[in-house]
């Protein structure tokens, strides 16, 4: 159950939040959302796929961490074998939240039942003894506000992958070290024999929009396969 | 080699022999060792106070930080604040922390501080350990590697208990053997060394190299091998202290540091671990009676140990000899501990002492006879060097004072100040002070530990003709110690999670 308050020094004065990486902090989890605008960051340590909504059929990028539900292949112990982590998982247990009318501007939320709210005292402050947010809670409190606003501006990002028809579905079948068989599917990417077929005018447009060179973020993503391959080969291999 | 050293015996099981047992036998694995200790010989048990050294020191010996916590119901110690110091009134506080930067750098902040017009404490500019220990944090997060610290420190702890653990330790882990009996004297050799111990009641116990950790008594140092006591009371003048430990209320914060408490003729410390807090009264005698001494004491618990019940409290009485041997090797018999010499425990040097004459011992180690006396006038100069320089140190805590009472104007009496420390405070009016001033290796009380105390007297910082002054660097201390506090678990919170922790492993599955 989560229990989502909206976060203020008179309640949360002495809250105090994990930050390191863990199983039991909520870290084992196979994949994160991934917004297009950091394509960059992402695509140099993890593959980035596509999945589209069963109900409204609304495509979101992903980053994955693993090949099965609740499998992280970056996480060993309570370090994260990673430099950068999608900031939609790097902002727990932070959301976005907005008050009912129209137009207001987002809140820091907090989700008070999510593991990484420390009871032990130990963990990082969110506001100090005067009240006033911690480097931590600026820090992350940018993060929210970089990933709200990428959040709504990637729909032009889908929206445009959709009209070029630059979407396909995407299976992914390995064999392991070990004789084993590691698949993947329900998954999309991109359509790479329709990409190269655009004209130059469908290729200008995209280009204008900032969209091509997250296209090929994500087409150069594939190629992190190899190394989760590698890591769950050696996760394998050590039992 | 007929005279190899290959025996060392240890005389007496106070803080200072066990860690001799247990350091030696660690750094120097193939000598045999023994200690015998009496077995109705109450320790003295008040040095709760120790340096960063002891982290290396414990390391080496190979206890778990957290069993040595656990066990010895230690805290930990970030550095000493002074309070009351400068003239008594409210708000008179400064620290003087572990934390330091290097030597250059701290000259520089030190003058941006001082021309920026002195925005807030000293230590406050120089160090973020100084907004953790306001905070009551703990200097590290349990994560990290045992004896890695966001920022330096020490412990305080239970003397007692850590002797126990260091003779469980040494005895069970280290192969240290251990003799209960009386030494009742000794059996020469022809060249006048210790040949042997007379023991009640056993055979005598012969060895190669002795160490008197007799404490006070100096049994072998003073008493066999015949070292001169150096009287230093003429600089610092506390020969008494009421000592007493109060149980603190669970739950309740841990201080960061020693607060040493000025009062008017003396002062008071008071060291936080997780189930009470010793707090003692420091004074001279000549200045002081005893009640009034104890009246001190229980108005200052009364004052800061919340739930403390004053009426229940019986104080323990120590006189005490400011002062040191002339030599603390002689022959083969080396003191080591309060045999050595001591002084009014302000800046915690008991116990450093020991381990500083234990680092200087294994380091150079006479192999045999023939390189002892050697080792031994070295030796003898390093200490005698490292007891002026700490004399020194001490009495400047009390020069810059502009306290009213009778035994402040004594403390800054010109007859009173040892002419090198005169010399220094002159010349630190036009340069700060720097390693010109202390260039010995292992320097205990180096320039950063005097420019601490100096201008949190509130002596200022000399601006010398150059500007490299930093504002920036303030800036970069400013955000460090926001982060730093965000960041570190209060010591309370600390302590008892591995409390519980280890609770928890000890349940059966």
């Amino acid at each position: 159950m989560s229990q989502h308050q909206i976060l203020n020094p008179a309640d949360h004065g002495q809250l105090r939040i994990h930050t390191e990486a863990g199983a039991q902090l909520g870290d084992n989890v196979m994949a994160s959302l991934a917004m297009p605008a950091e394509f960059r960051e992402v695509q140099a340590h993890y593959p980035i796929v596509f999945r589209r909504d069963a109900e409204t059929g609304k495509l979101a990028a992903l980053a994955l961490f693993g090949f099965e539900a609740g499998e992280n292949l970056f996480l060993n112990g309570s370090t994260w074998d990673a430099r950068y982590r999608p900031m939609a998982h790097a902002v727990q247990p932070f959301l976005i939240g907005r008050a009912a009318e129209e137009g207001a501007p987002p809140q820091v939320h907090i989700d008070l039942a999510n593991p990484r709210v420390s009871a032990t005292g130990e963990g990082m402050r969110v506001f100090d003894d005067t009240g006033a947010p911690t480097p931590y809670l600026e820090t992350l409190a940018t993060m929210l506000g970089d990933l709200d606003y990428a959040w709504h501006e990637s729909t032009a990002f889908f929206d445009a992958l959709e009209a070029h028809g630059l979407v396909e579905p995407f299976s992914l079948e390995v064999t392991l070290d070990n004789g084993a068989v590691q698949s993947l599917v329900g998954f999309q990417t991109i359509h790479e024999d329709r990409l190269a077929s655009l004209d130059g005018e469908a290729l200008a447009a995209l280009m204008a929009e900032g969209h091509l060179a997250r296209i090929y973020m994500v087409l150069a993503s594939l190629a992190q396969f190899g190394n989760l391959v590698a890591r769950k080969n050696r996760k394998v291999a050590l039992g | 080699m007929s005279n190899a050293v290959q025996h060392i015996v240890i005389v007496g099981g106070g803080t200072a022999g066990w860690l001799s047992a247990c350091l030696l036998a660690a750094r120097l694995p193939d000598q045999r060792i023994t200690l015998v200790e009496a077995p109705d010989v109450p320790t003295i048990g008040v040095g709760e106070g120790t340096w960063p050294t002891m982290r290396e020191t414990l390391a080496t010996i190979g206890i778990p930080e957290a069993e040595f916590l656990r066990e010895c119901d230690a805290a930990f110690k970030q550095g000493s604040r002074f309070d009351g110091w400068r003239d008594g009134s409210p708000g008179d506080s400064y620290l003087h922390p572990f934390s330091a930067p290097p030597a250059a750098e701290m000259r520089d902040m030190a003058q941006a501080w001082q021309a920026s017009g002195q925005p807030g404490a000293f230590a406050a500019a120089i160090t973020p350990q100084h907004a953790v220990c306001a905070a009551n944090l703990a200097p590290r997060q349990r994560a990290m590697p045992d004896y890695a610290g966001a920022l330096n420190y020490g412990y305080h702890l239970d003397a007692g208990k850590f002797a126990a653990l260091l003779m469980r330790h040494g005895t069970q882990r280290l192969g240290v053997t251990r003799i209960a009996a009386h030494v009742t004297g000794i059996n020469r050799a022809a060249n006048g060394d210790i040949a042997a111990l007379v023991l009640r009641g056993s055979e005598p116990l012969a060895g190669d190299l002795f160490l008197d950790c007799s404490g006070q008594a100096a049994i072998l140092i003073a008493g066999q091998c015949g070292a001169e006591w150096i009287n230093r009371s003429d600089i610092s003048f506390n020969d008494r202290a009421l000592a007493v430990q109060v149980p603190v209320e669970p739950g309740s914060p841990i201080a960061a540091q020693t607060i040493g408490t000025a009062h008017e003729a003396g002062w008071l410390w008071d060291i936080g671990l997780p189930t009470r807090r010793g707090v003692g009264c420091v004074y001279a005698s000549r200045f002081l009676t005893d009640e009034r001494a104890e009246d001190i004491l229980r108005s200052y618990i009364a004052a800061n140990v919340p739930g403390a019940d004053v009426s229940k409290l019986i104080p323990r009485k120590l006189a005490f000899a400011t002062g040191h041997r002339d030599r603390f090797w002689i022959g083969n018999c080396i003191a080591v501990g309060l045999s050595a010499g001591f002084i009014e425990p302000l800046e915690a040097s008991a116990i450093v002492l020991i381990e500083l004459s234990l680092k200087a011992l294994a380091e150079n180690f006479p192999q045999s006879r023939a390189s002892m006396d050697i080792h031994a006038a070295r030796f003898n100069d390093l200490f005698r060097y490292r007891w002026d320089r700490i004399v020194e140190f001490l009495k400047l805590h009390y020069v810059p004072s502009q306290r009213t009472e009778p035994y402040w104007q004594a403390q800054r009496a010109p007859e009173t100040i040892p002419p090198r420390l005169a010399e220094c405070l002159a010349l630190w009016r036009e340069q700060s002070p720097s390693a010109w001033d202390f260039p010995r290796v292992d320097e205990m009380f180096p320039a950063a530990s005097q420019q601490y105390v100096l201008h949190g007297m509130g002596v200022p910082v000399p601006l010398s003709g150059k500007s490299s002054s930093s504002p920036a660097r303030l800036a970069e201390i400013a955000a460090k110690s926001r982060a730093l506090a965000a960041a570190l678990p209060t010591a309370r919170d600390y302590l008892d999670r591995l409390t519980a922790q280890a609770a928890a492993t000890r349940i059966p599955a």
